[in-house]
């Protein structure tokens, strides 16, 4: 295989491209597939990613392809990785995340960036507050619910 | 209002606000740009800006971001979420109730009319796992006090009841039964396992129409009539029968009910038959038909003597346990006639009366090629009784617990004589003691694979307490006095 074969070209939504390693990429199901099936060239489109939130998801890949690949890192310094990578992440940064690897179907990332945002909220109020959820509810059903809520118990 | 106008199925999607908002802004701007309505309209998608000025670059902090993924996604972030908050997430919005209500599979219901409504099944409509006896019982006195536990029924009473008859008097009617038996059905097709009380044919039938999947059924105040509607199950594997349960209610399963079963349910893999009557015949019928039954409870058996010869037409039974029954069988026949369950391999004995000889002989006769003998919790097992033990030809295990009169001496002569035996376990029973063990069983003991040796009661009671903390909390409670 020739270098150039190893290379692969990822271009975002707003037309950024970015040249990666092909073990790095393939961490993710989506260009699997894609490359598998040949049919795309070396350039990939992701018409769902924009270059910012692309370049992150890259960061995490190549942190964790390294890893798997020589495993020079401990998988506890890994997990610390992980979670200063999510740790300072804002809300629409967290959220585009997890669509962009739901997009990509990277596992891994997909449930860091989940377990993250359910991290941030502990209760309701911060649902509300946090998520910026609105609550559409009136008092009558609320209060409802919270008795229906004692009629069935999920054992 | 009725609950379907409260709760849509489909929540107000952002989709159908935006639409709204989409024309209203339209509408309303009908001489301006066609930029202005567009940049009104970026406006509106976000509720809360709705008051800011036009030309104010607007926040996106306070969007509700939850809105831009699927239900899929969100509901991967919902069970990030500690199950200690699963109640408080329905709270939070019409959307997360739609979602959390869809992940609830396994259900115990306290409240019938939340069944009768409809509101149960729209609310969780994705439930495989339903018990309704508790809510069967109608609603308890007040402030009664008194909480009876029985299996899996446990409600109040009240306190001057000079009235034994609570149960009867508490149940709902078998026609109200079924009329929550017929909404369930309608609502929840992916029913897999149901526990019911006091449903009638009809009703059983009106379900199995719509939950043709059910595997599971446990049916408490069981009658024969009851057992001509559990044929229309097809996919049914495991059943449990509670017929009679002394000093709560009365109803009787006979020959008729256990044939009728027998003919309905050919494919069981897993049956218990508690406070049935009947005899020979039912059982032969059962292990007759059922030909894939792998496991077989009786439970406290009202059968007629002579039933455990029966036990031999069940080809491919691996599992019996007979638990709380008074008695085994006082006559069972002649031992010639006695055939034995090819496929045995565990016998199981809970909380029985095993001082009856007879019966005794004729159980381990019948299941002599167990593997696996567990005793537990029985009494009268004397060394007399457990010499019949002797019968057993290839046991590999033997487990002994709480079984109080059995000496050291009764349970070598027995496990002397079982040249497979690999591993065993003795715990509680008080007459076993450690200075009687002879030299012949303690070459034994270093022959086993395994052994867990703990006759004496006492010692092990206090080894509990010590991790539940209790003695620690008495002695501090004792010197404050």
């Amino acid at each position: 295989m020739s270098k150039s074969e190893k290379k692969i070209v990822l271009k975002s939504l707003d037309n950024e491209a970015f040249e990666v390693e092909k073990a790095v990429a393939l961490q993710s199901q989506t260009i699997w597939v894609m490359c598998e099936d040949k049919c795309v060239g070396n350039e990939i489109p992701l018409e769902n990613v924009t270059g910012q939130i692309l370049a992150k998801v890259i960061d995490y890949c190549k942190k964790h392809a390294v890893v798997d690949g020589d495993g020079d890192e401990s998988s506890e310094e890994l997990k610390n990785w992980d979670t200063e990578f999510t740790k300072n992440m804002d809300q629409s940064t967290l959220f585009n995340m997890i669509l962009a690897a739901n997009y990509l179907n990277i596992k891994s990332l997909l449930n860091l960036t989940c377990q993250a945002v359910a991290d941030k909220t502990k209760t309701i109020d911060e649902f509300h507050t946090f998520l910026n959820i609105e609550n559409n509810f009136t008092p009558e059903e609320e209060a409802q619910i919270c008795q229906e809520n004692l009629w069935a118990f999920d054992d | 209002m009725s609950f379907r106008e409260k709760m849509p199925t489909s929540p107000k999607s952002p989709l159908r606000k935006r639409r709204s908002s989409w024309t209203g802004s339209w509408l309303n701007h009908p001489t301006t740009s066609f930029k202005q309505v567009v940049s009104a309209v970026i406006q509106a998608q976000s509720p809360r800006s709705r008051s800011k000025s036009l030309s104010s670059d607007f926040d996106f902090t306070d969007i509700d971001r939850t809105l831009s993924l699927p239900d899929s996604l969100l509901l991967k972030i919902l069970q990030k979420l500690p199950d200690s908050q699963k109640n408080d997430l329905s709270l939070v919005c019409k959307r997360w109730l739609k979602i959390q209500g869809r992940r609830l599979r396994s259900v115990k219901l306290f409240d019938w009319d939340f069944l009768l409504s409809g509101k149960l099944v729209s609310r969780f409509p994705k439930l495989t796992n339903v018990d309704l006896t508790s809510a069967c019982l109608n609603p308890p006195r007040k402030n009664s006090g008194i909480l009876l536990c029985h299996k899996s029924i446990s409600f109040h009473i009240s306190s001057d009841s000079s009235n034994w008859d609570f149960v009867e008097e508490n149940l709902l009617n078998s026609e109200m039964v079924d009329r929550g038996l017929r909404v369930l059905g309608r609502g929840s097709c992916d029913l897999l396992k149901l526990v019911l009380i006091n449903a009638t044919e009809l009703g059983l039938l009106c379900l199995a129409e719509d939950c043709s999947d059910l595997q599971e059924l446990e049916l408490h105040k069981c009658n024969d009539n009851l057992l001509r509607g559990i044929a229309a199950f097809e996919n049914l594997r495991a059943l449990r029968l509670v017929a009679s349960v002394d000093g709560l209610y009365n109803s009787s399963v006979s020959d008729i009910g256990l044939t009728i079963l027998a003919q309905g349910c050919k494919r069981l893999v897993k049956l218990e038959l508690s406070g049935c009557e009947g005899s020979f015949d039912g059982v032969k019928a059962i292990g007759q038909c059922c030909e894939v039954l792998d496991e077989l409870t009786i439970c406290d058996h009202r059968m007629d003597n002579g039933w455990i010869p029966a036990l031999s037409y069940f080809e491919n039974l691996k599992t019996l346990r007979v638990s709380s029954c008074k008695k085994m069988d006082p006559s069972p026949g002649p031992d010639k006639l006695l055939g034995s369950c090819p496929a045995l391999e565990s016998l199981l004995l809970e909380r029985c009366c095993l001082n009856d000889k007879d019966g005794m002989r004729a159980l381990f006769k019948v299941c002599d090629g167990a593997r696996k003998i567990h005793i537990q919790d029985c009494w009268g097992l004397d060394d007399d009784s457990f010499s019949l033990a002797k019968a057993f030809r290839r046991v590999r295990f033997l487990s002994l617990e709480g079984c109080s009169v059995l000496t050291t001496s009764g349970l070598e002569s027995v496990i002397l004589h079982w040249e497979e035996l690999e591993s065993m376990r003795v715990v509680s029973c008080k007459n076993i003691k450690d200075s009687e063990i002879s030299p012949a069983l303690s070459s034994l003991f270093s022959l086993l694979k395994e052994l867990t040796w703990r006759p004496d009661t006492r010692s092990h009671l206090s080894s509990r307490l010590e991790g539940a903390g209790i003695g620690k909390r008495g002695s501090k409670f004792f010197k404050k006095r």
